[in-house]
Parts: C-alpha cells; structure tokens; sequence
C-alpha cells in the first residue's frame, strides 16, 4: 500500500516538473534548450511511478513509537543545533547539541554532558585552531 | 613499458611525507569506520570529503587519503562481522557465516588472520589489475563521442540496481529522481533557472557532497533507532592474539579465486562489493564444500568472501577513473569529491594529470601494506573499539559531518539542506528505495545533459545520431540485456540472499 502512495506522489511531482518545465525558453544556437532534458527526466519518472503503484512491494515494518519519538527527538536537536549554531557561536551549541544527541542515544545526564562538553571543546580547537577554519566563537556574548 | 615509468613516477608522489601520513591516517581510520557496525564506507567517505577540504589537501592528496579510507573500510568490515556476528558493512555479510562459527570455536585470531591475508590478496589483485586494464580502457575511451556517453550515462543508470534482486523500477526510478534533482538551479547552458522557485540559495543547485552527507550520513542516524535496537550479544573471545603463519595461509587459493570473482564484479557497473562477496562464497562453496563444513566455520568460507569484497575495490576504481562512470555508491562519492576539486575523470584524466591517477594507484599499493601490518599486530585495539558506546560515537560522527559542511560554505542553509536530504534519505531507505542511483543521478545529471546537448549540436537537433554510433549501440545493447536480466529476477521473485 505505502509503494502505492509513494507511487501516486512520485507521479504528482513528476508531473508537475514536467509542467513547470515547459515554461524554459530556449537560447540561441542550443538545439536542446533548457527545457527538453527535465522533460524526459520528469516523464521517464511518472512512467516508472506507474510501476510503483501496479506492482507494490510488500509494506515494509512499522517502527516501534519510542524509536519514532527518539528519531523526531533527533531531526529537531539537528536543527535546532543549526539555529543556534551563528547566534550562540560553535563551541556552546556542539556542547548542547552532542549532549542531547548523546541523551537520546542512551547516556546517563552526567555522561551525556561530559561528552558534550569535551566533544565542542575539542572539534573546535581541532578545526579553527589547528586546521585554521574560521569558526563563530561566541557572537551572543562578544558581538 | 609505459606503466612501469609512470607506476614509478607515482611512487614518487604517493612517497612524500604528507601523502605518506595521509595514507597511513586514512587506513587507521578507515578500518575504525568499517569495523563499526552501521557505518560503511559511503558513509565513511562522505564524512570525510568536507574534512579534506577542510584540511586544504592537493586534489592528489585528498584522494589518496580517501581511497584509503575507502580500502580500510573494506579491511574492517570483517572484524565485527566475525567478532560479533554483525557485519561492519554489507559487503561483509558473507563473512558473518564462517567467521562468526569459527570465533565461537575460539579461533577468532585465526579467523582474523585468514581474512587479513584473504583481504590484502584480494585488495593487491585488484589493485594490479586496476593498473593494467585502466590505461588500457583510457585509450580505447578517447574515442567516445557525446552520443556514446549519454549511452554509458543511460548504462550506467539502467544498470546500477544490477543483479541484486531488488524491485527494478524501484532502482531506476531513483537514478530519475537524482537527475531530476540535478537539473536543479541556473542551467549551465542557457542561464535558465530551473525548477529553483525564486529561491537565490538554489540557484547553484544542490552540492552533492551536502546531499551525499544528509542521504547517507544524517539518515543512517535517524534509521539507527530502529535497526540498532537489539544489539546485546557481547564480542567473541579473541584468544591469542596472533595466529600461526601456517594457519593464516590455509584458505590461499579460496583468496585467489574470490579475488579473480570480486575484481570482474568490481568493473561491471552495478554489480559491486556485496555482490562480489557473495558470488565468491557461493562459487567457493560449490567448489571446496565436499564435506559440508561450510557455514560451521571453514576458513575457505571466510577467506573467498573477503578477498572477492576487497578485489571489487580496486574493479570499482577502474570505470571511475576512466570512463567517469562510477561502479558502486564509494566510488559515486569519490566522483563527487573529483569533480568538486574540478579534476574532471575519463579518458583525458590520464594523460594530462598522470600525477594524481599514479600517485593513487601507487598509494593504493603502499595502502594495502599498510593495512596488512595495521590489522594483524593491531586487531585487538580494533576489537577493543568495537565496544566502545553508541552514544559517544553517534554524536561525534554527527558533529564532524556538520562541522564539515559548514566549513565548506560557511552557511546555515547548506545545513538545512542537509537535514532535508536526511529526511528524504530516511523515507527512500524506509521504501526500500536505494540510494547510491540517487547520488549517481545528482552527479551524472548535468555532464549527461551536456553530452545530449553536444551530441544534438553536432546532428543540427536530430535525435538519430543518438543511435548512429556502434560504440553507444553495442552499450544500448548491452544494457538492455542487464535490464531484461534484472526485471526476469524480480519476477520470479527468488528469496534472495543479499536483502535482509
């Protein structure tokens, strides 16, 4: 069933880049233009989504809901590290960011934060201060 | 004897110093990835390519430190597949069926031993025929035109799900999806922006290396909660530490055979590392098993699967280099590397940048020394990081694959993007969706367009010429056999023994 759904959206999205696609004017001397090789891509796309949807695999295995609580857990840490990466400067937020990542992997509060910590402190040194990458420090509190 | 100067000139290159402690760092570190259950060598080398940018490595330079990566993951892949009955990566899966029984018995030092010397036989072979058959190829593709290589580029795409039996449309309609995904941002030909909806950020359409790290990397973080769940079984008993001489070359001339086996699947396209693993298990088995020990713990059965994963390296590097073709998901990663260092590989590669394409191959044999002495003396410390916890490993990997990215661009976006193709790597991986024609897609997509557009500039925009040339019908011909031959296995639906 799920091969079926992926199948249909597969289709929608195909479809509509080969819609959009016909909009690509084409230049001058360029016998191919800008538009043709999406279009065959996009249409070479829903033809074998129609595959997906007459001939679907089984559905595969449904995660258990603490795995998929962790895995959201997980993508929102990522991209919250990300947010606060400029603002608070590298060093703090790879120490919130791996601590966090080291909970949802199973380590003890204290363990966790210790990881943090020795993993921000450490990467930073090794990339801005041996290898010379420029990295935000801590913009938040020295401008 | 052209191969021998340039071979020694490589040598010189692969010999300084830096490229010396590279390849030395990049074995040690590649063992480390391989033997760690869960990560392999894409994902290994893909953490790794912002790192070497990073660092401010010479093209050559960073090449070689990957490559060796890439051989060291292959060498490591057996230690947990043997110790813990886990293989490192899917090409070791073979190895899990003989080795795991032997370590039982306790002679997980010998089992260790025969893979190392099946592993450095298997990788040496390979390696050989890599320098030999890869000039060779390079002169005969000189004389491709655009029309043959939108056909190797369709080859390459048509095929690269191969034999293994997974649900054909499935493969193909991913290698679509990465085209589609290339023709992403400004059109290199016309200015045209496509497909970036008034976004300034796409213009430059999506870095392969940020999506190969989000597919692989960042995926494999968010699938670890689900496939990782039950891990409790704790690690054989090593023993003593070193095996006798006599012992580690009993399984010899399984070695040689796998390594024969695994070389010839390394070059076909779409067959690669698993499949030469499991072709020579399975050939060795039909030979040697007289007495049904395999399965039980033969050293046949660990010596053949091993020496066929590592031979498909140095049989993977072979279209990669001179063709521009990737064989198998590293060597597409490696590609990508290339051609952000805008070293463009095919035919030309060897003749006007001889210095990186003998500096690897010269490094590669160095490399397989390397590992040789790495992994006999020092397989106990390997073992011994094998129980180190998934919570300390996880995060770092994570930190240094962000930490990567942005320092390549320096932007949160990237990061974002990142995050995106994570997603998206999670809900293909889910959908039993492969990702390697994906990222082959992503990188492929612009260089087949240009060759479509060469080709049709030349016929005046006739698509005939297409099928003018005997070198792209003999492709044609060639990939529509593979694919009759894969869509004939999915429809017979045969259990088969590669999937899990």
């Amino acid at each position: 069933m799920i091969d079926r759904i992926v199948g249909a959206v597969v289709f929608m999205i195909s479809a509509s880049a080969f819609w959009v696609a016909r909009g690509y004017e084409a230049g001058f001397g360029d016998p191919l233009g800008p538009a043709v090789f999406p279009q065959m891509v996009a249409g070479a796309a829903a033809i074998l989504s129609l595959g997906l949807i007459l001939r679907p695999d089984p559905d595969p295995a449904a995660q258990s809901r603490p795995a998929m609580t962790r895995q959201i857990a997980t993508v929102a840490v990522l991209a919250g590290y990300v947010l606060l990466l400029e603002p608070l400067g590298f060093p703090l937020s790879t120490t919130l960011g791996t601590g966090c990542l080291a909970l949802l992997f199973g380590a003890r509060p204290l363990k966790a934060g210790i990881t943090g910590l020795a993993v921000g402190l450490s990467l930073f040194v090794i990339f801005d201060t041996v290898l010379g990458l420029p990295l935000p420090f801590a913009p938040a509190l020295f401008g | 004897m052209d191969i021998l100067t340039s071979l020694i000139g490589g040598f010189a290159v692969a010999m300084t110093p830096l490229n010396l402690a590279l390849a030395v760092f990049g074995c040690f570190a590649g063992t480390l990835i391989g033997a760690l259950p869960g990560l392999g060598p894409v994902n290994g080398v893909a953490i790794l390519i912002p790192v070497a940018f990073a660092m401010k490595l010479e093209p050559g330079s960073a090449l070689i430190m990957l490559s060796c990566i890439y051989y060291g993951c292959m060498y490591g892949g057996r230690i947990s597949s043997i110790m813990l009955n886990i293989p490192g990566d899917e090409p070791a899966i073979m190895t899990t069926l003989d080795g795991y029984p032997m370590a039982r018995k306790g002679q997980a030092a010998k089992a260790l031993g025969i893979s190392a010397v099946a592993s450095f036989t298997g990788a040496t072979f390979a390696t050989l025929g890599l320098t030999f058959f890869a000039p060779l190829l390079a002169k005969a593709a000189i004389h491709f035109g655009p029309a043959d290589y939108f056909a190797l580029y369709v080859m390459a795409f048509a095929t690269i799900g191969g034999v293994t039996g997974v649900n054909p449309f499935k493969t193909l309609l991913a290698a679509v999806l990465g085209l589609l995904l290339a023709s992403v941002g400004l059109d290199p030909a016309t200015g045209t922006a496509r497909f970036t909806f008034g976004s300034y950020h796409l213009y430059d359409g999506f870095d392969p290396i940020v999506a190969i790290v989000g597919l692989f990397a960042v995926s494999e973080i968010i699938m670890y909660f689900e496939s990782h769940a039950t891990s409790g079984a704790g690690p054989a008993k090593l023993g003593r530490a070193l095996p006798r001489l006599r012992e580690v070359f009993e399984g010899f001339p399984a070695a040689l055979r796998g390594s024969v086996i695994g070389f010839i699947c390394g070059v076909l396209p779409g067959a690669g590392a698993s499949l030469g693993a499991f072709v020579s298990y399975s050939t060795e088995k039909q030979i040697s098993d007289k007495k049904g020990t395999f399965g039980t713990g033969d050293p046949r059965g660990i010596a053949a699967p091993e020496a066929g994963n590592n031979a498909t390296v140095g049989g993977a590097l072979i279209p990669m280099l001179t063709l521009g073709v990737p064989g198998s998901g590293t060597t597409a990663v490696m590609l990508a590397l290339l051609v952000s260092l805008n070293i463009q590989p095919g035919p030309l590669l060897f003749e006007r940048q001889p210095d990186i394409v003998w500096g690897l191959i010269a490094a590669l044999y160095l490399a397989n020394v390397v590992l040789l002495l790495l992994n006999v003396p020092m397989v106990g410390l390997f073992t011994r990081l094998l129980s180190l916890p998934q919570w300390l490993l996880m995060p770092i990997v994570v930190m240094v694959s962000f930490i990567g990215i942005y320092s390549i661009s320096h932007s949160t976006f990237d990061l974002f993007v990142m995050i995106g193709f994570g997603l998206l790597g999670y809900a293909l991986r889910k959908f039993e969706i492969s990702l390697v024609p994906v990222v082959l897609g992503l990188l492929l997509g612009a260089d087949m367009e240009n060759n479509l557009r060469r080709a049709l500039s030349i016929s005046g925009g006739d698509f005939g010429i297409l099928l003018q040339s005997p070198i792209a019908l003999v492709i044609y011909g060639f990939t529509a056999l593979m694919l009759m031959f894969s869509f004939g296995i999915a429809m017979r639906r045969r259990p088969d023994p590669l999937s899990d």
